[in-house]
């Protein structure tokens, strides 16, 4: 029995149940490390400032018929990035909304923030305060650049992080300008690892009772993956640039046409039997003997010549023809899927990567899971993304332990807000 | 010095290439993480770049990274004294990933149900371009493969021309951060239950997960995102522009506003006219784009930057590599580190992943091959030296 088709003879207690994390994030890469511990099985608290949901201008879809629904509690990416999270509006430059928020701290395990570095100090909630409140509080802070440094002030975003690490620099076409990966690249990376890390020091305050303050700055995150062309320089004088879908020493690689409109696979040959299988598959079996291409050097230095030939065959059929074919023959391919063939991918479908889960207002939602399953069935996603506001009263009255009276006079002058202002 | 957040686990590591990052995360974390090679070594020091562009089994760049912290035993799996000696070791460990295609440890009886009967509470990812299992097991990955599944390699690049691919190996790095993550959190649902875990971790996973919302719009909107270069994919003509890389004196910009500073531009980059067209920013990008280009021309990266982060608007450098090792941010961070090492000529390197206060990163050099077999063997599983000899002598172990 392998892992993805195994039971889940857990009874249903996920890892990280009994963890509270109260997640003051923005943008990405902060909602992304609240989602694996949302996932995994703790509380996760999204705090949301009164007007922060202002700038989230992406197109909404109509509500499910018959709910009366708020557009702002069907926004999809942002329903994605909160999935099976708690919700409450609080906000925290008003001097209530503070006291409110280091009552919930003492109550909690974790906080997650991804502000830019001044906001937590301006706002009184920085490390001293939470440990004042909570001796053992664990905070994860996501600053771009760090607290320190001279760029540490810097405004920035997962895309221009991307630049600064050099992804931009490496990634794209030979002869055109820096392109980027996809949308972006470092925000998913860098939630992955402050998730862990956190889990991490969770631990380590299990075993000796300690808490601390954990610095990710996203762009050293992100430069771990660009150490290869970072020590390049160092030991060779080399500045690696962009080769497009070449690989740096395999070769044949590429991503060669196919019958359709803007059809592709992608093709990567990795050893000799390799090519000697390609070779026969796009019909010329003489190449594997050909001494001109004997050798991954040879092949490399020979890719021009090859390319042409390999974009004759696969031109002739579909990318998942093309892909099935090569892939029967034992070289690696795979067509190049928009993102209406990933919903329908056999592959993703079987491992449920895009996990449905229905949301109140918008009905039956593809939430992407970690990348893992696991045995004891300890992946997927927790449930849908809350509607605003939807845990004011557990949080004032359960967590902060406010008397009725307590809890309408905050909603009274703005400090808790059950639906978004501006 | 104090401990890790990790320490007093010990994790073996049998996975190559980049999967390697998983294991280098654990380490620096703390984690006595023991990379098990064959004689022939884990295949990552084979990979370039070496100094000199001579190959050698110490001196690879990847190798110099994605293992520091770790140790190094060799232990031949394809000889029974071999196995039996990995069987004794993953008794004495809380942990193991590897990235071998599926089925290749059950066939030598090292899969995770042989695994449990000598470590019935091993916690264990294992990492493959496709997953443990369905229609694709059996394919060979790779990872321009792999971002081609995922729907990633698709946006990248410029709508006129091919895809193109993402530097090097980023989506099984990113695989190999999620199996990091789960392998932490599996340990941390053993320490509270008795239960261990196998994870079956996937490269195609990894790169869907990149996706970044885009699955989930396109599941409300209908409409099939396209690739457009650098740009922001979002396409409602009232969001936000831009989000791009654009030219400058002397290498490119990375560009960005929100809607909430998008105005700041007009400021930034007076008598362009850029107000009127700011007004619909997606919908005049391209008009928008010659504003910039010509406003770009005549500054330099750093000045560029400078002055829109004056006004709080977050441009950036598009960073050479060249670039990043001389960059003063970093090195009043001192974030790059040297890690001397007996056979490697001095390099600088990305130091730790994270600063964490009560219980700092590890920074230790990437073991020799073998270098901590006798220490493993005689510390771990009690064997001494004649018998350690005895198997160094039968070649199942170097």
């Amino acid at each position: 029995m392998s892992a993805a088709t195994g039971d889940a003879p857990t009874g249903g207690r996920r890892p990280l149940r009994g963890i509270r994390v109260l997640e003051l994030t923005t943008a990405v890469a902060g909602p992304i490390a609240g989602c694996v511990f949302a996932d995994m099985g703790a509380e996760v608290i999204k705090i949301e400032g009164p007007r922060a949901r202002t700038a989230a201008q992406s197109p909404t879809p109509p509500p499910v018929e018959g709910v009366p629904g708020h557009a702002y509690n069907r926004t999809p990416f942002w329903n994605e990035l909160h999935r099976g999270k708690r919700h409450v509006s609080i906000d925290l430059a008003q001097p209530a909304g503070r006291e409110l928020f280091l009552r919930l701290v003492a109550h909690s395990d974790v906080v997650l923030e991804n502000f830019s570095p001044r906001v937590l100090g301006n706002l009184g909630i920085d490390y001293p305060d939470l440990k004042a409140a909570k001796p053992d509080i664990i905070l994860t802070s996501m600053p771009a650049f760090g607290k320190t440094g001279p760029y540490a002030l810097r405004g920035s975003y997962g895309p221009g992080i991307d630049a600064m690490s050099g992804l931009s620099h490496l990634t794209g076409y030979p002869d055109r300008g820096p392109g980027k990966p996809a949308q972006f690249y470092l925000d998913q990376s860098a939630g992955l690892t402050a998730a862990l890390t956190t889990v991490a020091a969770i631990r380590h305050r299990n075993r000796t009772g300690e808490g601390q303050y954990i610095e990710l700055a996203m762009l050293e995150g992100e430069l771990q993956l660009v150490a290869p062309a970072l020590m390049d320089v160092k030991m060779n004088g080399r500045v690696q640039s962009r080769i497009g879908n070449r690989h740096a020493w395999h070769a044949p690689q590429g991503v060669y046409p196919c019958l359709g409109d803007d059809c592709w696979v992608a093709i990567a040959v990795e050893s000799d039997a390799q090519w000697r299988a390609l070779s026969a598959v796009i019909g010329h079996p003489a190449l594997a003997d050909d001494p001109r291409y004997a050798g991954e050097p040879a092949r490399h230095a020979a890719q021009d010549d090859l390319d042409p030939l390999i974009a004759t065959w696969t031109a002739r059929r579909s990318h998942l023809h093309a892909m099935h074919e090569l892939q029967a023959a034992g070289v690696p391919a795979g067509a190049v899927l928009d993102v209406a063939e990933v919903h329908a991918d056999p592959q993703l479908r079987h491992r449920e990567t895009l996990t449905w889960v229905d949301h109140p207002e918008m009905g039956r939602f593809p939430h992407t899971r970690t990348a893992w399953r696991s045995r004891r069935g300890h992946h997927g996603v927790a449930g849908p993304a809350p509607a605003f506001g939807e845990a004011t009263d557990y949080v004032a009255r359960e967590l902060a332990r406010l008397t009725a009276a307590e809890a309408a006079a905050l909603e009274a002058n703005g400090t808790v807000t059950r639906v978004p202002l501006g | 010095m104090p401990e890790g957040a990790l320490s007093g686990l010990r994790v073996l590591d049998l996975t190559e290439g980049s999967f390697d990052y998983a294991g280098r995360l654990l380490a620096g974390l703390g984690a006595d993480v023991i990379k098990v090679e064959p004689r022939t070594g884990d295949p990552v020091r084979a990979m370039p770049p070496f100094p000199g562009d001579s190959p050698h089994v110490e001196t690879s760049a990847r190798h110099l990274h994605l293992n520091a912290a770790k140790r190094s035993v060799v232990i031949d799996l394809e000889s029974e004294p071999g196995r039996d000696a990995f069987r004794r070791l993953v008794a004495e460990s809380d942990a193991l990933i590897e990235s071998f295609t599926p089925g290749y440890l059950a066939a030598r009886g090292l899969g995770y149900d042989d695994l449990i009967a000598v470590k019935p509470d091993l916690v264990m990812a294992s990492i493959t371009h496709f997953g443990q299992d369905g229609p694709y097991a059996a394919f060979q990955g790779s990872e321009i493969v792999d971002v081609a599944l995922g729907g990633y390699l698709k946006l990248t690049g410029d709508h006129d021309r091919e895809p193109v691919k993402p530097y090097d190996d980023l989506t099984t790095a990113h695989a190999a951060v999620h199996a990091a993550a789960a392998v932490v959190i599996g340990l941390f649902h053993r320490d509270a239950t008795g239960e261990g875990d196998w994870f079956d971790v996937a490269a195609i996973d990894a790169a869907v997960f990149l996706l970044g919302g885009v699955a989930q719009i396109y599941q409300f909107d209908g409409h099939i995102p396209v690739r457009h270069g650098a740009r922001l994919m979002f396409t409602a003509p009232k969001y936000p522009y831009p989000s791009t890389i654009r030219p400058c004196l002397d290498g490119y910009v990375h560009a960005h506003s929100n809607n909430r500073d998008a105005q700041r531009l007009a400021v930034l980059m007076p008598g362009l006219g850029l107000e009127e067209l700011l007004d619909t920013p997606m919908g005049n990008a391209d008009a928008i784009d010659e504003k910039m280009d010509e406003w770009l021309a005549d500054k330099s990266k750093f000045e560029a930057v400078r002055r829109a982060q004056e006004l709080r608007l977050p441009f950036t450098e598009v960073l050479t590599p060249a670039e990043i090792l001389d960059d003063p941010h970093l090195a009043a961070r001192h974030f790059l580190v040297e890690l001397p090492h007996p056979v490697a000529p001095s390099s600088s390197q990305p130091g730790a992943a994270g600063i964490l206060s009560a219980t700092p990163w590890r920074h230790q050099r990437a073991p020799l091959l073998g270098e901590h077999t006798d220490a493993v063997l005689n510390d771990v599983l009690g064997l001494d030296a004649a018998e350690i000899a005895a198997l160094r002598g039968s070649g199942v172990i170097a």
